[in-house]
């Protein structure tokens, strides 16, 4: 066999792979949106009518149009959003101290940062559960909130450090020199500077946050108080084998603002993620 | 001039090196109070006979003994091992693949490599708790799950995906998989990146195939990179909660009950808050172990 053909054939063992995995990755969320399109009638006729006779969005407008359902969306991106701000409160100095300074046992302190990565959250959630029910912070947004904060502090300062460290020193240094406290240094030059680093890892923290279940599941009991992860967890409970194109829809719902700010941002996310998994 | 600006500069370095506990004290707080003291508190809760709701709190053993000797444990265990276990090879295989068609791709220009990049991607993105519903759907045996349907469309015979107690853990694999390969494939291409092209030129003249450029070069230049891989998808795996109690709530029986549904079982189900605590620090004893050996090779990564 000549050099080409073989090359023609390893294109052919690609496509087929690509398409496999292709078929993999996207067929579950395919499903999904064709059974959240489905009639009542329909639901029953599985693989058949993979593409619905006659598509509607009725179970998007009933879900929509549940008295919690729009709760639980506003609870989610509340919960998410404010918890992506202190994240950044909290891992913004400490990723500068790391960027900047040189201290003993940085990087103990850095690698200990990460260990905490991998602690369970339930591990940390038993004990804590005790606490807020003595503080009474349970069924509160507050205490959620800073769970989440917590949680998302150690991947943030790594990610939020690499790209301090990508911002020339001799700016501080010009800087400092000039008479500005580390502080003023901190603030109008390091932090306008590393906007797109901020950026991405307040988009990672929301995007974390939208998906956590583990913590509010545990401390908020109360329906009006559940962000969307929790609350499509209680719809699923709620659902028989005759409404799963309701569940479909909601699920869907729950996903879509995720997918679409990853896709809009994927390369800036991505970036982020790899320059951290890269230097460690 | 150029002496005091240096002098002052020094001044500067000094007077500030030796002061980051300023900025960490943010994070020093967070961390203490969310962190640290909850998990001196699992040491110690499972040294006592705490239940999550009366204010009993003596000091004992046998809470360790209990949870330790428990007939449930060791089929804890081996579900937990099936998952991860089971996601490890999945996910690292995959990952491997996708990474090397992927780049393969984009080297001859083959149609549709971004596009399996991006699905493969978003389904990382899904949250968990939604992929076990997403799953569900698929592997239900009522009408409207699709993997049956679509294996009797091809009259073929449907499998009990979720209701045997055989098939369910790898049904969890399956799921877990689907959702775990992007961030594989991610390191992965990173890594096939790195790799310097002249061990292949070198690989070519010496007239190596395809298979022995890929057990002799790509492979051990990968071995840093599947090694970091193997570790974070261990830690995610382990920790993984939500997406299996939306797909089998640990069924059937106890089939897919890992540690992480084990725990909270004892937990929030049974009150039992010391019975609880000695499974999370059998829990953090794995992260803990696990984090060394991640340290451990951690800095061959910077030397490169």
């Amino acid at each position: 066999m000549t050099p080409k053909v073989m090359a023609r054939l390893a294109d052919a063992a690609s496509y087929l792979f690509m398409l496999v995995t292709l078929l993999f990755f996207a067929g579950p969320l395919l499903w999904l949106l064709s059974l959240a399109l489905r009639d009542r009638r329909e639901i029953y006729l599985g693989v058949s009518r993979f593409i619905p006779k006659n598509p509607t969005i009725e179970n998007f407008i009933s879900v929509l149009t549940n008295n919690f359902f729009p709760t639980y969306l506003w609870n989610g991106l509340k919960l998410a959003s404010l918890s992506a701000i202190g994240v950044l409160i909290v891992a913004l100095p400490a990723a500068y101290a790391f960027s900047r300074f040189n201290f003993r046992g940085k990087g103990l302190w850095m690698m200990g940062l990460l260990a905490f990565q991998m602690i369970s959250p339930l591990v940390i959630m038993v004990p804590l559960y005790r606490y807020f029910s003595r503080l009474g912070l349970l069924d509160t947004h507050f205490g959620a909130i800073m769970v989440y904060i917590a949680l998302g502090v150690p991947l943030a300062a790594w990610l939020l450090k690499g790209s301090i460290d990508s911002i020339p020193q001799s700016l501080d240094e010009a800087a400092l020199i000039d008479g500005c406290s580390r502080f003023s240094v901190f603030w109008r030059i390091i932090l306008p500077l590393s906007g797109p680093g901020i950026a991405s890892v307040f988009i990672i923290t929301v995007i974390a946050g939208w998906s956590q279940f583990l913590v509010p599941f545990l401390l908020l009991t109360k329906t009006n108080l559940m962000p969307i992860g929790v609350g499509i967890f209680a719809f699923q409970g709620m659902q028989n084998a005759s409404s799963m194109q309701l569940l479909a829809a909601a699920c869907l719902i729950s996903v879509v603002p995720a997918i679409v700010v990853f896709l809009a941002l994927q390369r800036l996310i991505l970036g982020a993620m790899t320059s951290g998994a890269v230097k460690g | 001039m150029e002496a005091s600006r240096g002098r002052k500069l020094a001044w500067y370095q000094r007077r500030f090196t030796g002061a980051p506990i300023p900025w960490l004290l943010p994070v020093i707080v967070v961390i203490g109070i969310f962190y640290l003291y909850p998990v001196f508190d699992v040491f110690r809760l499972s040294f006592t006979d705490a239940t999550l709701i009366g204010d009993r709190n003596d000091f004992t053993l046998n809470s360790i003994i209990n949870a330790l000797t428990s007939p449930q444990l060791p089929g804890v265990i081996m579900a937990t091992v099936i998952f991860v276990g089971g996601s490890i090879v999945g996910q690292q295989l995959l990952g491997l693949a996708m990474a090397l068609v992927v780049i393969r791709g984009e080297k001859r220009r083959l149609l549709g490599t971004t596009l399996l990049r991006t699905t493969a991607l978003v389904a990382w993105v899904v949250p968990g708790i939604a992929g076990g519903i997403v799953w569900q759907m698929l592997f239900s045996e009522a009408p409207f799950g699709g993997l049956n349907s679509l294996l009797r469309l091809m009259h073929m015979h449907g499998v009990a995906w979720l209701s045997d107690p055989n098939i369910a853990p790898w049904s969890t694999v399956i799921s877990n998989v689907w959702r775990g390969t992007a961030f594989s494939m991610v390191v992965m291409y990173a890594a096939l990146k790195g790799i310097d092209p002249a061990l292949y030129e070198a690989a070519e003249v010496d007239g190596a195939t395809t298979m022995q450029r890929l057990r002799f070069i790509t492979l051990p230049q990968l071995r840093a990179a599947i090694l970091v891989n193997m570790i974070l998808i261990t830690i995610q795996t382990v920790n993984t909660f939500d997406a299996i109690i939306s797909l089998t709530g640990g069924g059937p029986g106890r089939a897919t009950e890992v540690i992480s549904l084990y725990t909270f079982n004892i937990v929030f189900r049974n009150y039992d808050l010391s019975g609880g605590s000695v499974i999370s620090v059998l829990m953090l004893l794995i992260s803990l172990v696990l984090a060394l050996i991640y340290a451990m090779f951690l800095p061959k990564e910077h030397e490169r």
